[in-house]
């Protein structure tokens, strides 16, 4: 009805929250995972020099084929994004801000202090995320709390000497997608996938009402895509989102590791915020119902459409899923919260049926 | 314990289709016998015959030792049998006294002496209903305990309550079972049919579960436990012969998301409910009556207004849309295939073409400001051949079609609106076996076509057939989601009554 915009505004929203139904559809594929490795909030993956690495806080490590890690580097400060080019180019983004490419200093623009996300184009461009214009990557759930939609996404072609502006006002963008004329980006905070065109930074709907936080993307070898969510989307946390009162007095009250928000893993406290998905009904334990942590890898087709997932429940603990990249005709999926990397065999699709 | 009723070889057909076959019951003074089976298992069909509703085909029913026959429940109420309805047949106009000695008025009646009379009663039947309100002011419990106490005014030996718990609190189940307790301790015989199966473990001394029309098995309630009683109701044997084809068939692969809805809720009937419908899949929505799948589809359809306050959101592709009339929901291209085609699918003193040319018209489809009996019969000769609609001529009225052909006019009528999603609200209730098999041919063609088509029923095997994925539905919403392969009548049938 032409009036209902209007009627909306008195008639009280809804708090919802997209089903995990369809394509979302819950099982416990990430839990009955072989695990690849055992690494203490293993986060960001990669292939470098045909070589598995993986980042755990600040040190970058490599396996052998059998899941044994070695340590590769040391850095000053967390690692949060990772990005390999073609001729193996390593990218490192840090929690400080600074941005390494082969170790050495890439000049950045002033605004980007919150690199979420690089991703090297076919035609060589780098693209790089900035998650949040006032807050380190380390602080994501403050600027969630905060309600920011300051991220940006650059581009830097190959001739170019700095980064470029392409969009910005972005809700945490925090995976990309590099394409040669255009970047797929998850944008976590508006439960999105959008694309940019490269030329205009026009952007446009991909995917939307993802039932989490999208976090990284990365590639199949089939021209599809993977998309790993690191949280689900909870009802108490979207009322906490809407009370700007009772949040900004949660922020400043309570630690932070015991705010109503999403988590990489549950820290099984008594003071955590109720864990809805570990509540039983008539002795049953109802593990798909949503929780403040959780574990979901998404496959999407060519055309951004999910078509299937992998998925580690509320009563399970390979939460906290990160990254995701296909090699050697195996997924790993690292689960930050379950301090973990998971192998599963690509065939396998994460389809219902 | 001596039988009170006895039923031998009890048959009941309906155009020559068994509804129950070869019944055999007995029911024993002064017990609680549970009767249980899925919808369309025959059991009210056998509390009919036995309370005169309607007369058995075949076989006997003996009562108090005696050979009897009952025409109208009149008469086996006369006798001692009441039958206590779903759907109260109470005067909603009159009093809950007058209701409560409907037919048993002296010649001159002082309504404060009913009332005082009524009160009594009431009062020792521990119902908090004030006499004196009208039946139409009374909510749903309060309207069944009036019916309930009718049944016991009457001195009945014989009570058969169907689905009586269906509105209750569990307050007012606790008060109800402790009546029935009472009633059997004064040596009444009841028969108690209910969808709830912890009911029936927890009050009945005997279980009799019926299938397909047929009787399964009647024991004590002490050798059943819930499984045991699921296995027993979904065991299949006629109908697997004619819902086996979905082994061999594949399953469709979801195309894109059409219908999102998000937390919708309208009263007590649908709470939050969330779910998804996707392009060219059959979505299966199961539950049993009252577990608000209806309500919740008639909702997304246009027809019932979700709550005002905080009534959730429905997305149809990406777009959020919230009818006020169903014609703009059919604008749309979402046409809802009604359960109740008599009631709300066809206009059955017209014709097949003037039946169809009504859904053409209430999608707006139809150019033009003047009705042209040419295009109203080229309609009906179109979907006639194409549903193979059987009739003796294509300008036939509805009523004189038989149930599965109607069923196929009020498929046409959706048909002639184009449809993006199409739901069929049990789209083969009430039809003969083989329009069945047609109509879930038409089903998967519109699915294959890539339309995106939801299929209620309460009738599992149905569900199982035609579905390329499963919802479940309990207590106003979607609670499991099944993929075909994974998907067995015992889980489905768990999910739906846990």
């Amino acid at each position: 009805m032409i009036l209902d915009p209007i009627i909306d505004l008195f008639r009280g929203q809804t708090i919802t929250i997209p089903p995990l139904d369809g394509a979302f559809r819950a099982n416990n594929d990430l839990e009955d995972a072989l695990i690849f490795c055992d690494l203490d909030r293993v986060d960001n993956l990669g292939i470098w020099k045909n070589q598995t690495i993986a980042s755990s806080s600040d040190t970058l490590y490599t396996f052998s084929k059998t899941g044994k890690a070695k340590e590769l580097q040391k850095y000053p400060a967390e690692i949060i994004a990772i990005a390999v080019s073609a001729s193996d180019d390593l990218v490192i983004a840090l929690d400080n801000g600074q941005l390494l490419i082969n170790d050495r200093k890439a000049k950045l623009p002033a605004s980007t202090s919150c690199i979420t996300a690089v991703s090297f184009a076919p035609d060589g461009t780098l693209w790089l995320a900035n998650g949040s214009a006032s807050n380190p990557a380390s602080a994501w759930v403050v600027d969630l709390m905060e309600k920011n939609a300051s991220g940006s996404v650059w581009k830097k072609p190959p001739e170019a000497e700095s980064f470029s502006k392409v969009a910005d006002g972005l809700a945490y963008p925090n995976g990309l997608l590099a394409e040669n004329d255009s970047v797929v980006v998850s944008e976590s905070w508006r439960h999105r996938l959008i694309k940019i065109d490269a030329s205009s930074g026009k952007v446009s709907n991909l995917l939307l009402h993802i039932p989490g936080y999208p976090a990284k993307l990365s590639p199949t070898g089939d021209g599809c895509a993977w998309l790993s969510v690191f949280a689900p989307r909870n009802r108490l946390i979207e009322l906490v989102l809407r009370e700007t009162h009772y949040r900004y007095d949660m922020m400043s009250s309570v630690p932070r590791q015991f705010w109503i928000a999403p988590a990489l893993s549950s820290d099984n406290s008594f003071l955590e915020p109720l864990q809805c998905g570990g509540m039983k009904l008539m002795g049953v334990h109802k593990a798909w119902a949503p929780s403040r942590s959780h574990g979901m890898v998404v496959r999407l087709d060519a055309s951004m459409m999910p078509t299937g997932s992998f998925h580690s429940r509320a009563n399970g603990n390979k939460h906290g899923t990160c990254s995701a990249i296909e090699h050697d005709g195996r997924l790993l999926v690292a689960a930050k919260g379950g301090n973990c990397i998971l192998a599963l065999p690509v065939s396998k699709t994460g389809e219902s049926q | 314990m001596t039988a009170i009723v006895k039923m031998q070889s009890i048959s009941k057909f309906y155009r020559k289709v068994p509804a129950i076959q070869n019944i055999v019951f007995d029911l024993r003074k002064g017990e609680i016998h549970a009767l249980l089976g899925e919808n369309g298992a025959g059991k009210s069909t056998l509390t009919k015959v036995m309370a005169g509703v309607v007369t058995a085909s075949e076989g006997k029913m003996f009562y108090h030792g005696k050979e009897v026959s009952y025409a109208s429940p009149h008469e086996a109420l006369q006798a001692g049998i009441a039958m206590v309805f779903q759907e109260t047949s109470l005067v909603p106009s009159m009093t809950v006294a007058q209701n409560l000695y409907l037919g048993s008025e002296s010649f001159l009646n002082r309504l404060r002496g009913t009332y005082i009379s009524a009160q009594q009663f009431l009062q020792s039947l521990n119902f908090g209903v004030d006499p004196r309100a009208l039946v139409a002011t009374l909510g749903a419990a309060s309207r069944q305990m009036v019916e309930i106490a009718r049944a016991v005014h009457h001195n009945a030996e014989v009570i058969i309550f169907d689905e009586p718990t269906a509105t209750l609190t569990p307050e007012e189940k606790r008060h109800f079972f402790a009546l029935l307790r009472r009633l059997k301790e004064n040596g009444v015989s009841i028969i108690f049919i209910s969808h709830a199966l912890e009911e029936a473990l927890e009050i009945s001394d005997r279980i009799t579960i019926l299938r397909d029309g047929e009787l399964v098995v009647t024991a004590d309630t002490d050798q059943f436990d819930r499984e045991k009683i699921v296995s027993a109701m979904v065991g299949r044997t006629l109908s697997e012969e004619l819902y086996s084809q979905h082994k061999d068939a594949s399953i469709r692969k979801p195309g894109k998301k059409v219908l999102s809805v998000h937390d919708i809720s309208m009263g007590s009937a649908v709470r939050n409910n969330s779910f998804s419908v996707f392009n060219g899949q059959v979505t299966g929505v199961f539950g049993l009556i009252g577990s608000g799948r209806t309500e919740t589809f008639k909702i997304v359809s246009g027809i019932y207004k979700r709550d005002f306050m905080r009534g959730g959101t429905i997305e149809l592709e990406d777009r959020t849309v919230r009818y006020l009339t169903p014609t703009e929901a059919v604008g749309d291209g979402i046409v809802y295939v009604t359960e109740d085609r008599k009631g709300e699918g066809i206009f059955e003193t017209m014709t097949i073409g003037e039946n169809l040319f009504g859904g053409l018209l209430a999608s707006g489809r139809n150019k033009g400001w003047i009705v042209r009996m040419k295009q109203i019969r080229d309609l009906a000769a179109q979907w006639t051949d194409q549903l193979n609609i059987k009739t003796i001529n294509k300008n036939a009225e509805v009523v004189e079609l038989s149930g599965g052909n109607q069923q196929k006019v009020v498929i046409g009528k959706g048909l002639t609106q184009n449809p993006r999603i199409i739901i069929f609200d049990e789209p083969t209730r009430g039809v003969d076996v083989g329009a069945i098999a047609e109509i879930h041919q038409l089903i998967n063609d519109l699915a294959d076509k890539g339309i995106a088509v939801v299929v209620i029923s309460s009738y599992l095997p149905e569900i199982m057939n035609l579905s390329d994925r499963i919802l479940v539905c309990r207590q106003g919403r979607i609670v499991e989601e099944f993929s075909p392969a994974e998907a067995t009548d015992e889980k489905v049938m768990y999910a739906s009554v846990h």
